[in-house]
């Protein structure tokens, strides 16, 4: 690997910025992800920054069951993400439907319609969960080529 | 976990965003709005009717994650009155104790919401920092930070022990201090007056006409709040003294917010100091004799609506569940009438709306000439912050007066 | 005479065919059940002349050949009264939007998720069910099953 790469990928690892989505999920997944970028657990002292357009995005950070009619919308966003990219699926509705799994509205998780990098179990996931998460899979993505 | 299939575009053909709001524009002014709703559809209620009442105890407890112990007490109350429960005293103020907890956390969650929609961010860390100490009292009582699971059909799962009390209390007196200062802000920080009055007016005859519920109701006069006019839970000993304001706009509804904030505050100081002994709970039938009900609750955003019908067997029937922010959301569109487009975000947040917070779509089209663009929420989030520091309202430059 | 009495005896007093008829669950719910052609003069002497000014919401029930819509009122004092009537599936009911405009939304939801036929609604996107669910199609019919139609992991509905 070129020492540009590994600068890139280090930079990527270092301060990954963040496209969250909520893809038809209560809320409170969402809020916790919130919650670790406010004071108490301050995920961006890790560099990590929140990015509102998928184009500039090097992680997606999805919550909810993914409802029917979110799910062009995550494809699209997904989509639209350059390359190299990873998803983390938040909550256990990410993970498998959770409660809403078999509901008639939902797909059941959002491996069912993306391919998922990590997945972090809750419910709600706490931020503490999430802040661990995020830096297990930073880790794995900055080792391997 | 099932293996993924997916093959993804270029540019999926098929794929489409359905637009949240469809708004037409003439010059900078809203001509029209339309609201298009329905991400968040889950089919709980179909689901209700498979599940066991238990099942359905957690299940409706996820309808929202902000006002989860709203749903979870509205549909166990209407359970309990068809099976003919009398739940014990204690249950019923512990219920309220954690009513009126999660009513603070989601008013200082909005309060931090809108901060951060006219672009005073400093306001959502301020917020959210003191809105930890509420999710460290629900994490202390209940286990859980979110979703708390305190209500069993027949009172509550869990006690509120003589330990936990004296740190329930310090955390109340610490944020009401919190609170008053957040009120000061309201009343003299010019740029906060300024960039709220006038916004999203929605008149008191057109309130009651689109059936607006909770502080968004309130803030345009309306005197009505579930808690003191039907009581439930605690309410009927520990009576309400319902927040009303006559601004009929976005200030309105953030002073009503933070009054309520204040009035939480006594009330669960006093169910803590007059928490009655007894069980916490009465054993419940597994099959629930047939009848109906109706059940109502004040959430955080307003009135709360469940109906449970049973037919005497172990799974309900049918059960609706109307939460508040569908009643709210009709006012959208009277409230941005003849407003910019700037103004969408701030309004929209203003009913403390309980649909995702990051995904909205937002599609102009032109009233006057051709075109129109389709947005994301974060840019018409930041055309809004734009617009208005062109008019002199500018968030970074306020400094918090403590 | 509580509050609830009252009710039903101005109701009693206003349609005698209704005696006996008005059910008083508990303080604060009253239940009334009418023929769809009584319906709407029992619901605008309710709204207008009794004080029920809140229309909460509106349910549906899947009644085998007909649909039932269960109308919650309420008066500012909190009592509510349940005000249910029937019609045969595809069989046109009126809205009450004209009464109470707010209830457009959850009349939407009764033609989505029952089939209901509503005559008087505005134009309007529907709701909630997305833009393509087939519109033959309602879920809260009782014989409507999830498996095959939409979705994804529907193997677990209703497990423990």
């Amino acid at each position: 690997m070129s020492p540009v790469q590994k600068i890139v990928r280090w930079a990527r690892r270092k301060s990954p910025w963040i496209l969250h989505f909520n893809t038809g999920a209560c809320n409170a997944c969402d809020i916790e992800i919130i919650a670790t970028l406010t004071p108490r657990f301050d995920l961006e002292r890790f560099g990590v920054q929140l990015k509102g357009t998928p184009r500039h995005a090097d992680i997606l950070v999805c919550s909810g069951p993914v409802t029917l009619q979110i799910r062009d919308r995550l494809l699209r966003i997904y989509d639209q993400m350059p390359e190299p990219k990873l998803v983390v699926a938040v909550g256990s509705c990410a993970t498998s439907g959770g409660v809403f799994r078999g509901l008639y509205n939902v797909e059941g998780g959002i491996d069912r319609v993306i391919p998922v990098n990590a997945y972090i179990p809750g419910c709600p996931a706490s931020p503490k969960a999430i802040i661990d998460g995020v830096a297990k899979l930073l880790a794995a993505w900055g080792g391997a080529p | 976990m099932r293996r993924v299939i997916i093959p993804i575009g270029p540019q999926h053909p098929a794929l489409k965003e359905p637009e949240s709001f469809s708004v037409a524009l003439r010059g900078e002014k809203i001509e029209a709005i339309q609201m298009r709703i329905g991400y968040n559809h889950r089919g709980i209620e179909k689901g209700c009717e498979g599940r066991s009442y238990v099942q359905d105890v957690y299940l409706v407890e996820r309808v929202c994650g902000i006002c989860s112990h709203s749903h979870a007490t509205a549909f166990v109350q209407a359970v309990e009155e068809i099976a003919g429960l009398e739940v014990p005293k204690r249950a019923l103020y512990i219920r309220t104790i954690i009513a009126e907890l999660e009513r603070i956390h989601s008013h200082l969650l909005w309060l931090g919401v809108a901060g951060h929609e006219i672009g005073f961010d400093t306001l959502l860390m301020y917020a959210w920092r003191d809105r930890e100490q509420v999710m460290d009292l629900f994490a202390l009582i209940t286990g859980n930070r979110v979703n708390y699971g305190m209500n069993a059909i027949g009172g509550v799962r869990r006690d509120i022990t003589a330990e936990q009390v004296p740190q329930i209390k310090k955390a109340i007196d610490s944020l009401e201090e919190e609170t008053k200062r957040y009120i000061e802000l309201a009343k003299k920080e010019i740029t906060l007056v300024k960039r709220l009055s006038g916004v999203g007016l929605l008149s008191k005859v057109d309130a009651l006409a689109l059936g607006t519920v909770g502080p968004t109701a309130r803030a345009s006069g309306v005197d009505r709040d579930v808690r003191r006019d039907d009581p439930y839970a605690a309410y009927g000993e520990i009576p309400v003294r319902v927040v009303t304001d006559d601004h009929c706009d976005v200030y309105g509804r953030t002073l009503v917010r933070l009054f309520e904030l204040m009035e939480s505050y006594r009330l669960v100081r006093a169910a803590v100091e007059n928490l009655p002994e007894g069980p916490i709970a009465v054993k419940a039938p597994r099959k629930i004799p047939p009848g109906e009900a109706v059940s109502r609750y004040e959430a955080p955003r307003g009135e709360d609506v469940h109906y449970v019908r049973s037919k005497g067997d172990e799974r309900p029937d049918r059960v609706k569940i109307r939460a508040p922010t569908l009643a709210n959301t009709q006012s959208i569109s009277k409230m941005l009438e003849d407003r910019y487009l700037a103004d969408l975000p701030i309004v929209v947040a203003a009913i403390d709306p309980c649909f995702s917070c990051t995904d909205r779509a937002v599609v102009t089209r032109r009233a006057d000439r051709q075109g129109g663009e389709r947005l994301r929420w974060e840019e018409v989030q930041r055309h809004g912050i734009d617009w208005y520091k062109a008019r002199g309202i500018d968030f970074s430059k306020v400094v918090l007066p403590w | 005479m509580s509050e609830s009495e009252e009710v039903r005896s101005a109701i009693e007093e206003q349609f005698e065919g209704l005696r006996g008829t008005v059910r008083i669950q508990r303080e604060r719910r009253l239940w009334l059940s009418v023929g769809y052609p009584e319906f709407r003069p029992v619901f605008d002497f309710l709204a207008d002349r009794l004080g029920f000014v809140q229309l909460s919401t509106i349910t549906g029930t899947d009644e085998g050949s007909d649909l039932g819509y269960l109308y919650h009122l309420a008066r500012e004092s909190g009592t509510v009264l349940t005000l249910m009537t029937q019609a045969a599936k595809g069989e046109a009911i009126a809205s009450v939007g004209d009464r109470f405009p707010g209830a457009v939304i959850y009349e939407r939801e009764l033609v989505d998720l029952f089939g209901a036929r509503i005559a008087g609604l505005p134009e309007g996107p529907r709701y909630p069910l997305p833009d393509d669910w087939p519109v033959d199609r309602h879920p809260l019919l009782k014989d409507w099953k999830p498996s095959g139609e939409a979705g994804g992991a529907v193997e677990e509905a209703g497990n423990a």
